[in-house]
């Protein structure tokens, strides 16, 4: 009985054209990763870009009867999506896409930060899939990406160490915040055009955005520390509206409110930054203001943003 | 015969008696109505209105019509205070009042971080009750200006000097170990000295010098590894004084703002009964508010 399944019981044409179909599908799959490829490098739709890059994130080239010995590795996609994303939104001078000779391998740098940060995506080995966007020279993962799960989380941790303390004395503030723009329109795009889930963390400059605290029973003397230091520089804090936390108005009507979220039970420290314009995050503030920028690294333990526990726990 | 009259005579007096009561009452109750409330301060205390509004030295006689009130202060206070409060607030702008029980007042100082609770309005009285500790603190917090200090800037160097010392003792720690390994071997040799009988004195002397001062770097020693929780245990309490400071100067500032110095400040509120209620007749003869 010839049973398809096991070539022991097959025919030597059965066996050479199974060979063959395996072949033939392993081209195939080269052919369809030639087309994603094009489709990513050529394409001005958006919708074809992202469709292209959600294939080829997780795409498998080799197959057991054919493989291909020059490979690009799957984070490398993503970085040319970014690239490319950002290109369609006529923002494609904003990075630098480089790859190494002889060596199929990507990286990024942000046009404005030049040699100062070099970037690319590192694939997360976990079942969670998605990749992280690196700095190389540091390891900080400024944030996480999943085309499949249309997921984008910035953070917080990575951000206030690379730009808030690493970068703090070689690179102008506006330099940071040029620089870290591009990401943030990036993620903008992902969701208003796709419907991304983002997580803007540190860089939401929405006003209803509550940035919550790592200590969420925030000790006391924290506050009493901005209250004293403010004094210093000529800001008052003063009670908050909803008289359970403080608050503090900055330049051009900035109004930071650090309060306590939970009226009753366990509670939940939270931080918010008002503007009219609803254009000045918690990165902004601590871009430019040096007093508020020492409180918050002084006490970074306690008051660092939280960032989506399940990715960056 | 006599007996009915003198009954009579007491019904009449009586019925004179109640009907100055009712009156009283009829004639506070009228005020609430007409909403004015100079009326009711007038009844309430008819002795020191004439006293302080008035200016009249002749003294009025006590006639305890205002203790037929006495048990409706809290509900009187309640109503006087609206129009108080808002008078208050263009003279006192860094006040703020919490009803915290019908009638009663809270009174914070400022709107800032941890802003003091300063004391108590007494709306019936038109009187500040401060807290004597919170006022001591303003008052003395004003004398020290002249001296170019805080309430708090000696105490504040004394504890930064004794962190100062902490922090030297832990920098130390190197050139004590050091020193102490030093001192180990002299120890090592005064023992392997030939003790003479002429001079085992000086050996002795010597082995006991090295001991005192190996004994003494060890208590350094000790003293420097607490030093981070004691350093710790200062900069809170710093931050508890600094903070006090920085209250104390808003609280400076607000009224030096509204009265210039703080003497005003105390004569403005000595005559705030008076000032409110000469305040409140320009209003009801329609008059102009004369403005402090």
């Amino acid at each position: 009985m010839i049973n398809e399944n096991d070539p022991s019981t097959l025919t030597t044409s059965g066996r050479l054209l199974n060979y063959n179909e395996a072949i033939k599908d392993g081209l195939q799959t080269g052919l369809t990763f030639t087309k994603l490829m094009d489709q990513l490098i050529r394409t001005t739709d958006a919708d074809e870009l992202v469709s292209a890059a959600t294939q080829l994130a997780d795409f498998q080239l080799d197959s057991d009867y054919v493989t291909f010995p020059h490979q690009y590795s799957n984070a490398d996609y993503y970085l040319l999506f970014m690239s490319r994303m950002l290109e369609l939104h006529d923002q494609g001078s904003q990075v630098i896409l480089q790859s190494r000779d002889h060596r199929e391998e990507l990286t990024q740098q942000l046009t404005t930060l030049g040699d100062r940060g070099t970037f690319n995506f590192r694939v997360e080995s976990s079942e969670n899939g998605g990749v992280f966007y690196r700095e190389r020279a540091t390891g900080q993962s400024l944030f996480y990406l999943n085309l499949e799960r249309k997921m984008f989380r910035f953070n917080s941790h990575a951000l206030t160490q690379l730009f808030i303390i690493d970068l703090h004395e070689t690179v102008p503030a506006e330099t940071v915040k040029t620089s870290v723009q591009v990401l943030l329109d990036f993620a903008r795009y992902l969701k208003e055009d796709y419907g991304y889930s983002v997580d803007f963390n540190i860089l939401d400059a929405a006003n209803r955005q509550n940035y919550s605290v790592r200590a969420a029973d925030l000790p006391a003397g924290i506050v009493d520390r901005l209250f004293v230091t403010a004094a210093k520089n000529d800001y008052m804090l003063t009670n908050g509206v909803n008289g359970n936390g403080a608050e503090i108005t900055l330049d051009n009507n900035v109004v930071v409110d650090i309060f306590n979220n939970q009226l009753e039970g366990q509670p939940e420290w939270v931080m918010t930054v008002h503007d009219d314009d609803q254009k000045v995050s918690w990165f902004d503030v601590l871009l430019k203001y040096p007093f508020m920028r020492d409180w918050y690294l002084e006490n970074l333990t306690d008051l660092e943003i939280k960032s989506d526990p399940l990715i960056f726990g | 015969m006599e007996n009915q009259e003198q009954q009579a005579n007491a019904a009449d007096a009586l019925t004179q008696v109640i009907a100055g009561k009712l009156d009283y009452l009829s004639t506070m109750q009228a005020a609430v109505q007409h909403g004015d409330d100079r009326k009711i301060y007038e009844l309430l205390d008819q002795v020191r209105y004439y006293q302080e509004v008035k200016k009249t030295r002749a003294n009025r006689s006590v006639n305890h019509l205002a203790e037929l009130v006495d048990n409706i202060h809290p509900q009187i206070s309640h109503y006087l205070s609206d129009n108080l409060i808002d008078y208050l607030g263009h003279i006192y702008p860094f006040f703020y009042y919490e009803e915290f029980t019908t009638g009663m007042f809270h009174i914070y100082f400022g709107n800032w971080w941890d802003r003091r609770l300063f004391g108590d309005l007494d709306v019936i009285n038109v009187r500040f009750e401060f807290d004597k500790t919170e006022y001591q603190k303003l008052r003395d917090s004003f004398g020290l200006e002249g001296q170019g200090q805080r309430l708090n800037t000696s105490k504040i160097e004394a504890i930064s000097a004794e962190s100062e010392k902490l922090q030297e003792l832990v920098d130390a720690q190197t050139t004590r170990d050091n020193e102490k390994t030093k001192l180990r071997d002299q120890l090592k040799e005064n023992s392997g000295k030939s003790s003479m009988p002429w001079e085992s004195g000086k050996v002795k002397g010597e082995r006991q010098d090295i001991i005192d001062q190996l004994t003494q770097l060890a208590d350094e020693d000790e003293k420097a590894l607490n030093a981070h929780k004691l350093i710790k245990e200062n900069d809170d309490k710093i931050l508890v004084l600094s903070k006090e400071d920085t209250i104390l100067n808003y609280e400076k500032q607000s009224i030096r703002d509204a009265f210039d110095d703080f003497e005003h400040f105390e004569a403005h509120n000595a005559s705030l009964y008076a000032d409110y209620l000469n305040s409140l007749l320009g209003k009801s003869e329609g008059e102009v508010t004369v403005d402090d």
